[in-house]
């Protein structure tokens, strides 16, 4: 693993927001780090501040106290000039215009290094093509924003923080709205970005998957505070389970993935081995069942004709389904409720 | 030359001719024939003693007048929707003009009688558009306030309405109390007149008019930033708070001065930055900008030779002609876009 330069940390840092004199102390005694070639998923519950926190960050509100330090200078020593050199932020706010090209967006990443009138020099064009390019977006470059897919538009987004060309890139929510396939392929983006360009990337995110799978350090956000550390550390010490705690879900720790509780569950027993028992149990499960060896009823797993077939087994009688869904339905008793 | 460059820098010299050509026409066309080698022949000083007073004295200060009218209106109305984010946004829809037909108002019924000032005066020239500057300015700091609250643009746009309305009520409560003369001046300046104008007025406009133009041109860097939004204006670091009384005071010179001199042009600067992203297929400010001029410009002598043409000695209000052409444009953004996309 990467040791690389700290590029952002936190320290006793107080995040929140002062409406003409009352402050609102969103959170406290904030201590964070993360380091160039990381990639940081802040994770946490509504209204936690997760926003707040990355906005805080990049410079865009004020702290309630604490030091923000970014390439190892606290952001209040930071001139205004320099600060967009150092972090790029990109936010879920929705752009104004319709009809700007792919293109205009990734070259407006540029905007801190152009002159009054924002002409792009040769080298600001290749910095434009080059984000266009690590975020695979280049046959797009002179389409309409309108005229592509949500996650094409995150893209085009990523690409303009890219051609930013700043050590730390902040992103709030790159992943809402988009389906599970944009989801995995922008994280996976985001995680080749730490890697090839040795960029720091901290996004916000709901997706805890993708987050446990991809990340190497999360910020878990919980009611108490921000716990920090590699995804499996906190799996290991529980921090998952207490952040999303909740009478409907449990953790499981192996896989780091929550599921449903299903309440008061029936035993039944399952004979059958490779994938076709694991969905089967999985089916079984969905509907109320626990696989329990010593059950009175039992389900057979098993093949006939090349096809696989599911043999129902209750005391003397048994009955042979065609598929999963026929075989749930006909389980008997309120089980499935 | 990329081939939206290319385009674009089609679509601009292609406005350039249309705008020199209409000026022309302009001159050209009226109640009164002339043929065109009379027109250049007056421009040039040796024309016919009578073709040389109707080019010099009525038709060349209108068209002056059109061409500073259009692209002001025009330029003020793209200030205000990218400052805005609101592509219905315009000098006349935000009551902008009324404030600055208050500013006037309060000049032409008040100020005016009291000192009794000759017309044509030079403080009727700058003092109208000081005044108009002055209630511009303070009816778009309303807006502005509003719209930092309110991100709706339906909010923005009905508070713009209802401010237009408490304006037309001081107006008429002004006109009240003033004399026969004074009213009949200002009924006429609200029908929006391009013609009613001397040449030191002429100056006025233009040098706040290149004001307002030049304001507006230094300010396209951090407006392109603008199209994605203020939060990433700010984190490429826009001063915001800066940038906003920049592009106010900008908006607020164009727009009331035009109004001062002409009436407060209706639909011109709503709908000439729509025709002029359309025509240049950009929303980047570096080319919209001197092409919303132009379009303004283009718009606003067409709109000028058809008010005086038709049927020969009358003459219609300019402003009737502007409705025709801007509110089919203003439709077209309403309906065309799945309502009010929020977005232009």
């Amino acid at each position: 693993m990467s040791t690389g330069n700290i590029i952002a940390e936190t320290s006793g840092l107080a995040i929140g927001y002062r409406i003409s004199r009352r402050v609102f102390t969103v959170m406290s005694n904030l201590s964070l780090q993360a380091k160039q070639g990381e990639l940081v998923a802040l994770i946490g519950r509504n209204g936690t501040g997760k926003s707040t926190l990355l906005r805080t960050l990049v410079g865009l509100q004020p702290s309630l106290g604490g030091v923000v330090s970014l390439a190892g200078t606290g952001l209040h020593d930071i001139g205004p000039s320099r600060l967009p050199r150092i972090v790029s932020f990109t936010s879920t706010e929705p752009l104004a215009v319709r009809h700007i090209r792919v293109r205009d967006v990734v070259a407006l990443g540029r905007f801190p290094y152009t002159n009054w009138i924002g002409a792009l020099t040769s080298s600001d064009e290749d910095a434009v093509s080059d984000a266009l390019e690590a975020t695979g977006i280049t046959s797009l470059a002179e389409r309409s924003i309108d005229n592509i897919s949500d996650g094409e538009r995150q893209r085009t987004l990523i690409a303009r923080s890219l051609a930013q060309d700043t050590g730390l890139l902040v992103m709030d929510e790159p992943t809402a709205f988009l389906d599970l396939p944009s989801r995995y392929a922008i994280v996976s983006l985001l995680r080749r970005l730490t890697r090839e360009k040795g960029k720091c990337v901290v996004y916000s995110t709901h997706d805890l998957d993708t987050a446990v799978n991809e990340a190497d350090r999360i910020w878990l956000m919980t009611g108490e505070g921000v716990a920090e550390g590699a995804p499996e550390d906190l799996i290991l010490k529980g921090i998952f389970e207490k952040a999303f705690e909740s009478p409907l879900l449990s953790f499981s720790s192996s896989s780091g993935t929550f599921s449903f509780i299903r309440g008061r569950e029936t035993a039944i027993a399952l004979e059958g081995t490779g994938k076709t028992a694991r969905l089967t149990e999985k089916a079984l499960g969905r509907c109320g069942y626990k696989t329990d060896p010593r059950a009175g009823i039992k389900v057979v797993v098993g093949e006939r004709d090349g096809e696989t077939r599911w043999t129902l087994v209750d005391g003397d009688r048994s009955t042979v389904f065609g598929s999963l869904y026929d075989l749930v339905n006909s389980l008997p008793g309120d089980a499935g409720q | 030359m990329r081939p939206p460059e290319k385009r674009m820098t089609l679509a601009m010299s292609g406005l350039f001719i249309l705008m020199i050509l209409l000026f022309f026409a302009d001159l050209l066309l009226g109640s009164t024939r002339l043929e065109a080698s009379d027109v250049i022949r007056s421009l040039l000083g040796q024309g016919t003693p009578g073709g040389e007073i109707i080019i010099m004295q009525f038709r060349l200060p209108k068209a002056l007048t059109a061409i500073l009218a259009g692209a002001a209106m025009s330029v003020s109305g793209l200030l205000m929707q990218t400052l805005f984010r609101n592509p219905l946004a315009g000098p006349d829809v935000l009551g902008v003009s009324s404030g600055a037909g208050l500013g006037v108002a309060l000049t032409l019924l008040t100020i005016t009688p009291l000192i009794s000032l000759p017309e044509g005066s030079a403080f009727a020239g700058w003092g109208i558009i000081i005044a108009a500057w002055a209630g511009a300015g303070a009816v778009m700091m309303i807006i502005m306030v509003v719209s930092t609250h309110m991100r709706d643009i339906m909010t923005v746009l009905i508070v713009g309405l209802l401010l237009a309305s408490a304006v037309s009520a001081v107006v008429t409560l002004l006109q009240y109390f003033s004399n026969e003369a004074m009213l009949r001046t200002y009924v006429i300046w609200t029908m929006g007149n391009l013609g009613n104008i001397s040449y030191p007025q002429i100056r006025a406009l233009a040098l706040s008019t290149a004001a307002g133009l030049v304001i507006s041109f230094v300010m396209v860097k951090p407006l392109n930033a603008m199209l994605l939004g203020e939060t990433f204006s700010r984190t490429v670091g826009v001063r915001m708070q800066r940038t906003r009384v920049v592009l106010l005071a900008a908006s607020s010179i164009l727009a009331g001065s035009v109004t001062a001199f002409c009436g407060p042009l209706a639909f011109i600067g709503v709908a000439v930055p729509h025709i002029a992203r359309l025509l240049l297929g950009t929303t980047d400010h570096r080319w919209l900008m001197p092409g919303v001029a132009l379009s303004g410009a283009v718009i606003m002598l067409l709109s000028d030779i058809i008010s005086s043409v038709p049927g020969g000695g009358h003459i219609i209000p300019v402003n009737t002609v502007t409705s025709l052409i801007g509110i089919p444009v203003v439709l077209w953004i309403i309906l065309g876009r799945a309502g009010l996309g929020r977005r232009f």
